[in-house]
């Protein structure tokens, strides 16, 4: 018959043997995966770095006039250390889920499972954003040169209106992939957008009606007083 | 090239067979015009060209308002007071609508196709909202063509000083430095061409650009220049025409010219790199002095255009003007009235500048054109005050002098030319 000392000492310093010789190595493997995915992280980051600048990239994005927008964000210093620490962020993602599938547990494997089936939806919400970055900039550009062309006063509050526009409509729809709660979004974008629809329409009609009646004059007339007469070509 | 006709015309160019002369005059919605200027054509051909077979073909695009009627009941006008001795073959007349990309350019090629499907051996165009057209123009544009070997003829007008400020601002200048001969009016509107150059014309794939707009008068001079054809220029008079172009805005006519002469300075690189010099074009036709009208300019407007432009597109005018044009640009323009001034200089360096960047895309084309805008009415500001109590010899002196600095600034195109395109190869291969 086995001793009270075995059982209460012996039997679970066992059991803790024993459970610690099947966590231990999976813990040692997890943390060498942390350990050597950092470094590869940081490698990572420095070579992407290195190799951006080469290219010229942040004068390439300063083309676009995204610089000035990266940089004002107080995060990153230029476009190219924003590309290096995505990068840098892709590979510790990487590494977490290695590390997660490394520990081979029903919560972990079960975790991994449910992000890998997520990430169509990522992808799809990242080119929404980036095609919504891409649309809003060309789109609020072109309504700036419109507006200065045609000497609207405010012509930089049109555009940054309608960047801010197609910016929240990209949001929502990513935010919409993501399965992440959109409607309240949705539903604030499509109340301010009615807003200022209304709101335009109130001024226009209040502020500036002889304008408007102007406007509508000549367009239904066709013809439009000219001040100035000589030709340009 | 007879897919450009509608079964009407073919029918007619059939009827017609061939033809010496052809006289195009592109119309949209010009009825109130363009009767005197067919009668004007109609007189000239039968007076100065009786023996010739000629055809007058109105390229229409669509007009809403009866023009192509007016064309074709307009009297000829060749009666008994006019001519000396009847024609030996009297004018055709077609009236065709044209196919493709609404605009002058589309015109003018269906009237390219006509001449060259009758085998004309020359050809002219003519624009329909002239009022100051005579039968003696259809003379001084075909004549050089038919009987002196000249491949294109540029009209050579009397303008008020304040007319044509894109001519004279840019193309006149620009064409002059880079091509190196001294056209007047490089995009006047009114030419005479041979049937050879027609046929080139037509072999060029640009009829879906700007060219087939308002782009087309500058892309015609340039290649006739720069393909080594035969270029000479015919004195015209006074060009008085309809107070504004139908359905013309200036972003879009801006657009579509420049836009047409930066994408011709990319074709014809190796032309315009090689020469530094210019020499005169040979100017037919007796030139006398003529009054012109007299014309309104708002240069208050336009100073505010240039300064808003300034201030709103900062960030634009920062991706493809160098830091140091930038800040001479913003130094000069918040100046108001009087001193209000951009320097030739100046304005030379920003049109280099943008032209180097159109080629290069460093921005998005279309932005780049439609953000010079401001920039060319501040320019045209400070040109209008500064003539303002000039008459037309100094004018001309003065646009001289702009020609002289264009040339003289020809080095700085080439080195930022070469400057950007060094950039571009060195980001590609990394």
């Amino acid at each position: 018959m086995r001793s009270l000392f075995d059982r209460m000492l012996i039997d679970p310093f066992n059991r803790i043997a024993d459970q610690s010789a099947h966590v231990v190595p999976i813990l040692i493997m997890v943390l060498v995966t942390l350990i050597i995915g950092g470094f590869l992280a940081f490698v990572a980051r420095w070579l992407t770095f290195r190799l951006l600048q080469l290219a010229r990239f942040d004068r390439l994005v300063q083309r676009t006039g995204f610089s000035s927008m990266i940089e004002r964000t107080g995060v990153f210093r230029s476009p190219s250390d924003l590309g290096a620490r995505f990068v840098q962020g892709l590979v510790w993602l990487f590494t977490i889920l290695f590390a997660l599938n490394a520990a081979d547990t029903p919560a972990s494997a079960g975790l991994v499972m449910r992000f890998v089936d997520y990430i169509p939806n990522i992808i799809a919400a990242g080119l929404v954003l980036l095609l919504g970055v891409v649309v809003s900039r060309v789109i609020s550009r072109s309504a700036l040169l419109a507006a200065v062309n045609a000497q609207w006063p405010g012509a930089r509050l049109i555009a940054g209106g309608v960047r801010v526009l197609v910016m929240t409509l990209a949001v929502v729809i990513a935010l919409e992939q993501l399965h992440i709660g959109s409607l309240p979004l949705l539903v604030a974008f499509a109340i301010v957008f009615a807003g200022i629809v209304f709101a335009l329409a109130i001024a226009f009609g209040l502020g500036a009606r002889d304008m408007a009646r102007q406007w509508l004059e000549a367009k239904v007339r066709g013809s439009v007083a000219e001040e100035e007469v000589f030709r340009h070509l | 090239m007879d897919e450009l006709f509608p079964t009407e015309l073919k029918d007619r160019l059939e009827q017609i067979r061939d033809a010496d002369i052809v006289v195009g005059i592109p119309s949209y919605n010009n009825a109130r015009t363009i009767g005197h200027v067919v009668r004007a054509v109609s007189v000239g051909l039968a007076k100065y060209f009786p023996t010739q077979r000629s055809v007058i073909v109105n390229s229409d695009g669509g007009s809403k308002d009866k023009t192509q009627d007016v064309v074709m009941q307009a009297e000829s006008g060749a009666d008994d007071l006019l001519l000396v001795s009847h024609p030996v073959h009297n004018s055709y007349r077609i009236s065709t609508p044209y196919h493709g990309v609404p605009g002058k350019g589309s015109a003018f090629r269906t009237i390219f196709a006509v001449a060259q499907h009758l085998k004309a051996k020359a050809c002219v165009v003519v624009d329909s909202d002239l009022r100051s057209i005579t039968p003696g123009w259809i003379e001084l544009l075909a004549r050089p063509v038919l009987e002196h070997g000249y491949d294109y003829i540029a009209p050579y007008y009397l303008r008020h000083k304040y007319d044509g400020t894109i001519t004279n601002g840019i193309i006149y200048p620009m064409t002059r430095t880079l091509y190196g001969k001294s056209v007047r009016q490089p995009i006047g509107g009114e030419f005479g061409f041979s049937g050879s150059l027609a046929a080139r014309y037509l072999e060029k794939d640009v009829w879906d650009t700007d060219v087939a707009r308002f782009g087309i008068d500058i892309w015609m001079t340039v290649t006739a220049i720069a393909e080594g054809f035969r270029v000479g220029q015919a004195y015209l008079g006074a060009k008085i025409h309809d107070a504004k172009d139908p359905g013309a805005d200036l972003t879009s006519m801006f657009r579509q010219v420049v836009g047409s002469f930066f994408r011709l300075m990319e074709s014809y690189e190796d032309i315009w790199r090689r020469g530094n010099s210019y020499e005169q074009v040979p100017l037919f036709g007796f030139p006398f002095e003529v009054g012109v009208e007299p014309l309104t300019v708002n240069t208050d407007r336009m100073i505010h255009a240039a300064q808003q432009g300034v201030a709103d597109l900062r960030e634009i005018y920062s991706l493809f003007l160098s830091p140091q044009t930038l800040t001479d640009l913003t130094s000069y323009v918040h100046r108001n009235g009087q001193g209000f001034h951009i320097p030739d200089k100046l304005w030379v360096r920003m049109i280099y500048e943008a032209a180097t960047a159109f080629r290069y895309r460093t921005i998005d084309r279309d932005h780049l054109l439609q953000s010079l805008v401001p920039l060319y009415l501040g320019r045209t500001a400070s040109f209008v005050l500064e003539v303002t109590d000039s008459n037309a010899t100094q004018v001309e002196e003065r646009i001289e002098q702009l020609g002289q600095v264009f040339e003289a600034e020809k080095p700085y195109l080439t080195q930022r030319w070469d400057a950007v395109r060094k950039e571009n190869l060195h980001a590609q291969s990394v």
